[in-house]
């Protein structure tokens, strides 16, 4: 993420999936420009509302959860939160909702610019902090507000009642944005793009389990920076050929055994939660120094979108992280841990995020029980660098590495 | 008309005497806390400088962190409204007070007449208080009076971005480790403590005169990096620390 | 008997719910936890069942930082912590809504902190208001209808369902009234707080009976003037050391538009031919909360609106430390405020607090401004 790395690197190579999911990422905003320009309407969208639905109807969007995480990797993070302080918002509240809204009113940051919403799409299927902070918005800038309700699922299963639930909203959202910005649903459309999104969906699902070769030919930090394309734009064509690609390099690392983890690796772990944005470098090179390959996260198998029909598409969007129940949420990590050999799970205690390091202590626990790997866990925060502290991340590591080579050495 | 405020805070104690509401005769601070003997001290003090005797003083007011427990003052009032009244008396043109104390930060908001019109303090958390700054003195083994020295020889200000007082701890520690000048350090714990206080000042509003008053308006490095921070100058003066305990006074004189 | 000694009972029962529990236990009948922030008691109370409300307590944490991190509020901790020290034993079973993030982490670790009283998921739609968000309402009902039955043998019936939902809504009215008239006569902080807490361990029926006698005699009473009337606003406000702080400065509770209060007896269970139809559409209608889908912030409106009605003078919100839904909310009321006029104050509060200096500055501070 950092400008003083780039420029160091030799010129990438445009057919290389990272160039791809690189450009498909900045396309969506210059996009997003173009079309306001023309005086399109454009709307900001939640990351984990259905994206088939602006996509089927042809709306642009811009997603500013993206839009706060590369703000607070390029060091603006700080700023903007004490922006919204200022305002009278509580430091406790979600370091990507601070940035937001104080981008709503500062309308420029020069990390990261998007066009000014005319409408927003919100759907709280990863928080319900998602909703207040959408509602501020829609009030001061007097815009309207689809929202789409995917409460968090207490079972297993989903039941048929929040099927129809979904369902219901999902065309009610539909013909609200009909009325709003003139566009139409096409159901032939919205096949094609189901079909799309299936493809992306396919080739992430098989890019990420290569992990399970040893050594993983990819560095699990990618996915970290992937998986917003994954979120944002896995039902454009341009994304399914990008993780096609990103498919295919991961299986020639693995035949070539090399890998996009630029050191020995030694260990195998699973990073649990958001990545601490304004201090990525740091984070991550306190995992390489000491050989430590963070091979997975959920992010592995949460974006996998595959579905057959309408109400599946309603399924696929209640069983996302943070919507589900912690049963379902470990079993899915356990399932990874145990498929890509992992030897340890390292947890970031998000400050910003209530929801996902509320029942972590628990779950973690018990993932660390039921894969017999030892669990560590940080503070920190994925946007607010002032949660974080360099010194207790690095002892929590080197425990966490401490104990994996015991482990080796006692097998 | 003699009137007495005293200002019973955290870490210091001070008295104020005033004479018929207007000029002030005498004035001390004297460290101690809340529970010593640091309030008649502060009195003796004024009284000895003053040359005035226990009887010659109408009224007492309290104020501060040990106001409610004080027993020997005709009443107590809010360090809030004393500082008010204290920064409206040397500066009549204020219009928001920024008052850094051992516990607490506050902003007031005052209207023409010098009255408070609206105030925030901080939240719950230490970070952005003198509190703070105590803290981090301490582990750089500091005076609390030095900072203000060292922030001014600073090169390259550290960033010290925590909001948490621990998370800082360790921060300071770790940057110390790794060879950080110690003025640059105190210069970057300044900022961090300023940009709290400039959160709390946008939320009730900046208008100019702006004025500093309390323990910390006497440290510049934490002014100046205000003044960065809410790009205004800054009113203050040696009389900051002794605003509370002058409004007390002042306020003692109005209600006699 | 006289308003003393009836609120000396309310404070009674309102300061040791760990003995009316036990009363009801003794009574042969059962007990049902019911968490923040709204959950059907109705239903449980037509199954025979006592509701009992469980919003944690003034207390320190420690068993339950097992569990939560520290930047979760402290009544989800101290629920939790209650929970698994055993304060609930004899509970049946606790329905938890997923109302919050916070309250979905409650249910998860519910789970393993204390396996010994069933968790009921009561999962509320916050597109309540559409024939979708009524049917989505109505199924989550039925989950908790049959969750219950489970936990504790107890049978529905639409016919018991109509008397509760009657029961709620008297109850409800004698609540209103009874907010009304405390806010001219001589009712203190902690007394006010007193009335509203009770009704958490209270059957409604016995809790309307005892409000209703309050209410008569407290209008009889010569009404109290003099003070500074506020609208407190919030999830909680019944820390006995804040409220002293009111008390002491002379500052009336002229309104409040707190959760734990006023929020649950707004609105009622409207007349339907189906009981948990109505109920149902008793959610549809509720607004003008934090935790309810409310795009057009009506409730900034309301608390304005409360204000002028009650002819206060300022707005005190008591902000629950790490409650988010409040804290997205409070800088549109804290702007509403400015404009209208009225005084407003943010003091952070939760249940581990021991030192009040800093709230009892900013109410005095608050006081001194008239």
């Amino acid at each position: 993420m950092s400008e003083e790395v780039k420029k160091q690197r030799p010129a990438p190579d445009p057919n290389s999936a990272k160039f791809k999911l690189g450009q498909i990422a900045a396309k969506a905003y210059s996009d997003c420009v173009e079309a306001k320009a023309r005086g399109e309407k454009v709307g900001w969208c939640a990351s984990n509302f259905p994206v088939e639905i602006p996509e089927t109807l042809g709306l642009h969007v811009c997603y500013p959860e993206n839009q706060a995480a590369a703000i607070a990797a390029r060091g603006g993070g700080e700023r903007l939160c004490s922006e919204s302080e200022g305002e009278g918002y509580s430091n406790d509240i979600c370091a990507y909702a601070r940035i937001s809204l104080a981008y709503m009113k500062l309308k420029d940051a020069p990390e990261q610019n998007m066009p000014q919403p005319d409408f927003v799409l919100c759907c709280n299927n990863i928080c319900n902090c998602m909703i207040k902070w959408y509602e501020n918005i829609a009030k001061e800038l007097d815009i309207p507000m689809i929202m789409i309700d995917i409460p968090f699922n207490p079972d297993y299963e989903v039941s048929e009642a929040q099927t129809a639930y979904i369902r219901a909203q999902f065309w009610d959202a539909i013909h609200q944005l009909e009325q709003i910005t003139g566009k139409k649903w096409s159901e032939e459309r919205f096949q094609e793009v189901k079909k799309i999104s299936g493809r992306s969906s396919r080739a992430w699902l098989e890019a990420t389990a290569c992990a399970k070769h040893n050594p993983s030919p990819f560095n699990g930090f990618d996915l970290l920076n992937h998986m917003a394309v994954m979120v944002t734009a896995r039902a454009k064509k341009e994304a399914a050929d990008a993780m096609e690609t990103l498919l295919k390099e991961y299986k020639e690392n693995h035949e070539k055994g090399v890998s996009t983890f630029r050191a020995e690796e030694k260990y195998r772990i699973m990073f649990e939660g958001i990545a601490c944005w304004p201090w990525l470098r740091v984070t991550s090179s306190g995992l390489k120094d000491r050989g430590i390959n963070m091979v997975t996260t959920i992010y592995a198998d949460a974006f996998g979108f595959i579905y057959d029909d309408f109400d599946g598409m309603c399924r696929a969007y209640s069983r996302v992280p943070n919507a589900m129940c912690l049963e379902l949420a470990r079993d899915k990590r356990v399932k990874l841990c145990k498929d890509d050999h992992v030897e340890g799970l390292l947890v970031h205690t998000n400050r910003s995020c209530k929801l996902w390091s509320g029942f972590m202590p628990e779950m973690s626990r018990q993932i660390g029980k039921a894969c017999g790997i030892p669990v560590a866990s940080f503070d920190g925060d994925q946007a607010d660098p002032r949660n974080f502290s360099a010194a207790q991340y690095d002892t929590r590591v080197q425990g966490l590495m401490e104990i994996m080579e015991e482990n080796k050495g006692g097998n | 008309m003699f009137t007495l405020g005293i200002d019973i805070g955290s870490t210091t104690s001070k008295a104020v005497i005033v004479k018929d509401g207007r000029e002030i005769v005498a004035s001390s601070v004297v460290i101690a806390t809340v529970g010593t003997d640091g309030v008649s001290d502060a009195i003796e003090n004024v009284l000895g400088e003053s040359g005035l005797e226990h009887g010659d003083i109408s009224v007492t007011f309290a104020t501060g962190y040990g106001r409610q427990t004080y027993p020997d003052a005709d009443g107590q009032v809010s360090e809030l409204t004393c500082h008010a009244l204290g920064v409206h008396h040397v500066f009549p043109d204020a219009r928001t007070v920024i008052d850094i104390g051992g516990q607490d930060a506050k902003v007031l908001a005052l209207n023409e007449r010098g009255r408070m019109a609206n105030f925030v303090m901080n939240d719950k958390c230490a970070a952005g208080t003198g509190r703070f700054l105590d803290v981090m003195a301490n582990i750089l083994k500091l005076d609390i009076s030095q900072l203000e020295v060292e922030a001014a020889k600073a090169l390259h200000p550290a960033g010290i971005s925590n909001t948490c007082t621990v998370f800082a701890e360790s921060e300071v520690i770790s940057q110390l480790a790794a060879g950080t000048k110690i003025p640059d350090l105190v210069a970057g714990i300044c900022k961090s403590v300023a940009s709290r206080a400039a959160s709390l000042a946008k939320r009730v509003g900046v208008r100019e005169t702006v004025c500093m008053s309390g323990g910390v308006a006497r440290n510049a490095g934490v002014r100046k990096a205000l003044e960065q921070e809410l790009n205004v100058n800054i009113a203050s003066c040696d009389m900051a620390q002794l605003m509370g305990a002058l409004g007390a006074s002042l306020y003692a004189y109005e209600k006699a | 008997m006289a308003v003393d000694e009836l609120l000396a009972q309310f404070h009674e029962i309102a300061a040791s719910p760990k003995k009316q529990l036990e009363k009801y236990l003794a009574q042969g009948k059962k007990v049902v936890a019911c968490a923040p922030v709204y959950t059907p008691e109705e239903i449980i109370h037509s199954m025979g069942l006592v509701p009992m409300g469980v919003w944690g307590a003034d207390q320190k944490v420690g068993e339950a930082k097992k569990y939560y991190p520290a930047f979760i509020c402290s009544i989800m901790q101290t629920v939790l912590e209650l929970g698994i020290t055993g304060k609930y034993q004899g509970v049946s079973a606790i329905v938890i809504p997923s109302l919050c993030d916070s309250l979905k982490c409650l249910g998860q670790n519910w789970k393993y902190a204390v396996p010994d009283i069933p968790f009921i998921p009561m999962t509320y739609p916050q597109n309540r208001k559409p024939s979708y968000g009524i049917a989505f309402t109505k199924a989550g009902y039925e989950r908790v209808i049959s969750d219950l039955s489970a936990a504790t043998g107890a049978k529905f019936s639409e016919v018991a369902l109509a008397d509760s939902n009657r029961i709620y809504n008297e109850h409800n009215a004698v609540m209103r009234e009874f907010a009304e008239i405390a806010a001219d006569h001589a009712v203190s902080a902690a007394q006010r707080s007193d009335v509203f807490k009770s009704a958490w361990f209270m059957r409604k029926e016995e809790h309307t009976a005892m409000v209703k006698q309050l209410n008569a005699e407290l209008a009889q009473t010569p009404k109290d003037k003099g003070k500074i009337r506020v609208v407190v606003s919030g999830i909680l406000a019944d820390s006995p050391s804040l409220l002293e702080i009111f008390d002491k400065n002379e500052i009336r509770i002229a309104a409040d538009d707190v959760a734990f209060e006023s929020r649950q007896y707004r609105t009622d269970v409207p007349e339907d031919p189906n009981s948990l139809d109505a109920l149902a559409r008793k959610y549809a209608n509720m607004d003008n909360c934090s935790v309810l889908y409310d795009r057009d912030k009506k409730r900034v409106d309301s608390i304005l609106e409360l204000a002028k009605r009650h002819d206060a003078r300022g707005v005190i919100v008591l902000m629950t430390k790490f409650c988010d839904p409040e804290e997205f909310d409070y800088v549109p009321i804290k702007r509403a405020c400015e404009a209208a006029g009225l005084l407003n104050l943010n003091i952070e509060v939760d249940r581990q607090m021991v030192n009040y200096e800093q709230a009892n500055t900013m109410i005095q501070t608050f006081r001194e401004m008239f």
